[in-house]
């Protein structure tokens, strides 16, 4: 199996939780025979890198540098992360499983990825722009929640880290729940639960 | 085995939806392409009333949802736009029987869908550069401007070649983005002089804007300073002094109270008419009937105004300027003059309106040259010519393989 994770932080540049989360979830998905390529933002300014085994790194940097928020930022990024991905599409024979998307910032490659290449998504949700901007309704949370809507509607399957999460998926975004999967935090569970979810994105849907 | 070449263009405009040159540019260019045996389709952003998808002249046309949550500001709903356009065109793409050779973007407002399209289908990318924002702003003054201008960097950089619409173009172009020679082409825009064919007796249409003694004087421009109205309302009254005439004005801007106080007061309301905006088909009537077309632009990135009014056989004055100097050639199809200089302006509007023959030569010769040069049928030739090359190239890519 070959799987694409996007993930906007990835040791060594760490924002929030989601940095520990991916580079675990990466290394344990290569020791389970997965081939795992991770495409990720190139900060340079966190320094020397050093790749874990097993798991390929792709790091993109942003084509554009002048930026007037993080929207531009994350929409000019997303074309590298597009590039990257198909790339490691084409080198692959085509052959490539699923992608896994961590929050909503690379929703936009992996959209057009699907559209375009039929390669099925996972939108694996760490936190919601809900939460994140409580009561926020300017333009530009509103786009960002749009963004989420569409990473919902496209994804062929939602992971979500606790049944609190699955609830508010549910609530805001009317996802219907059979969609949703909770992975269990047991870590003699957590794996294969994951690795369950990956291949019932095998699975043909009609 | 297929062979027909099949082209997906990029646009934000394409009729009925027209915010600018480029929307009439794609329409007329598709079009021709369509009749040179060329599939094409065109991906532009939805327009009320105007149907998802249709087909037009033979031409594939799709509408994607533009983006209508509210966004931040313009700069952000265009790359929201493209994330919408790129969307819809990788599931079009897919779907369609006969795979795309080549994406064809149009400008910095559908860059990120271009470049997108390019990767995801591995097929090369051309663009033609319309404007620059350096050019629009005369330097980069704020971020926005800035974002805007490395976007515009970003996406020549792509592209496999970068077509401009005149010579001045590609050597703005190429000094604005470190571009290589070689990556440059020029391809004309075109004017459709069909649009000009009216038979119809213009007796009674002259005579609501001038009365029969009355040359007529045409500026058709937006009135802002880098179209230099100010310059012709210097010359009136020099000619004026020669011969009589009515001087009409049609397109609006901000320049347009200061421009009409300065009419108010050198006393020419009475020679001067502000029309605003006008309906096409008016404005075709007027260009027929004119006597002379001004173009007294100080900056012009190629001056589509002056090939309409060679195209409805009136004689054109022009600054030598910017794309003006490569369409007009002095003497043979107009007149050039001194930018910003009314005293040059107005020996040439005198020279052509008291010289019946001169004004006849150079109007017989202009519309000649409007056909062999400026034919959109040539254009669509010349614009297939440059897919079949790159196609060419191309073939011998690892992404070929």
């Amino acid at each position: 199996m070959r799987a694409i994770i996007f993930s906007w932080e990835y040791p060594p540049r760490v924002v929030g939780q989601l940095s520990g989360y991916v580079s675990a979830l990466s290394t344990q998905l290569a020791s389970n025979k997965v081939d795992v390529n991770v495409v990720t933002y190139d900060d340079s300014a966190t320094g020397q890198t050093k790749e874990p085994s097993g798991v390929k790194t792709f790091r993109v940097a942003n084509p554009v540098r002048t930026h007037i928020g993080v929207l531009t930022w994350v929409l000019t990024l997303n074309q590298e992360i597009e590039r990257a991905a198909a790339n490691i599409y084409y080198e692959s024979n085509k052959q490539v499983d699923l992608i896994d998307v961590h929050d909503w910032h690379f929703i936009p490659a992996a959209v057009t990825l699907k559209n375009g290449l039929g390669i099925p998504f996972v939108y694996s949700v760490e936190s919601l722009e809900d939460h994140r901007s409580p009561n926020a309704y300017a333009p530009y949370n509103m786009a960002i929640k749009s963004i989420e809507w569409m990473g919902f509607f496209e994804a062929k399957r939602i992971s979500a880290k606790s049944e609190w999460m699955k609830d508010e998926i549910q609530r805001i975004y009317k996802v219907p729940k059979e969609k949703i999967t909770v992975i269990s935090t047991d870590p003699s569970v957590w794996i294969k639960e994951i690795l369950k979810l990956y291949h019932s994105m095998e699975e043909t849907e009609e | 085995m297929k062979d027909k070449l099949s082209v997906m263009m990029l646009s934000w405009e394409y009729p009925p939806r027209v915010i600018g040159g480029i929307s009439p540019h794609i329409y007329f260019l598709s079009k021709h392409l369509a009749k040179q045996d060329v599939k094409v389709y065109v991906v532009t952003c939805d327009f009320p009333g105007a149907p998802a998808h249709e087909v037009i002249d033979g031409v594939e046309v799709y509408r994607i949802d533009s983006y209508k949550n509210p966004s931040p500001d313009f700069a952000t709903w265009v790359y929201l736009m493209n994330m919408n356009m790129q969307r819809e065109t990788a599931a079009l793409t897919r779907k369609i029987a006969d795979k795309i050779d080549v994406f064809h973007a149009h400008d910095w407002l559908v860059a990120n869908a271009g470049i997108g399209l390019k990767h995801v289908f591995r097929k090369p990318l051309l663009v033609t550069m319309h404007s620059t924002e350096l050019g629009r702003r005369d330097g980069l003054h704020t971020t926005t401007e800035k974002m805007i201008h490395e976007t515009e960097a970003w996406l020549t950089y792509e592209a496999w070649k970068v077509i401009c619409c005149s010579d001045y173009m590609i050597s703005h172009v190429k000094y604005a983005f470190g571009l290589p020679s070689d990556k440059l082409v020029m391809v004309p825009n075109g004017v459709n002089t069909h649009s000009y064919d009216v038979d119809c007796d213009l007796k009674d249409f002259r005579g609501k804007f001038a009365l029969p003694e009355e040359k007529i004087v045409l500026f058709v421009g937006r009135l802002v300073y880098e179209k230099g109205m100010h310059v012709l309302i210097n010359a009136v009254p020099k000619i004026l002094s020669k011969v009589d005439a009515k001087f009409i004005i049609v397109g609006s801007g901000y320049m347009k109270e200061q421009l009409l106080n300065i009419v108010r007061s050198m006393g020419l309301e009475h020679k001067v008419l502000f029309e605003g905006f006008m309906d096409e088909p008016t404005l075709l009537k007027l260009q027929r009937c004119a006597d002379v077309s001004v173009v007294p632009s100080l900056f012009e990135p190629f001056g589509i105004v002056a090939l309409e009014a060679m195209a409805a056989r009136c004689p054109v004055v022009a600054s030598d300027t910017g794309g003006l100097s490569e369409i007009i050639e002095h003497d043979v199809t107009g007149v050039k003059v001194y930018p910003n200089n009314p005293d040059s302006l107005a020996w040439g509007i005198t020279k052509v309106l008291l010289d019946g023959n001169y004004a006849k030569f150079v109007r017989d010769n202009a519309y000649k040259r409007v056909q062999e040069k400026y034919d959109w049928e040539k254009i669509a030739q010349q614009t297939k010519g440059i897919y079949e090359g790159v196609l060419g190239e191309y073939s011998k890519s690892f992404w070929a393989k």
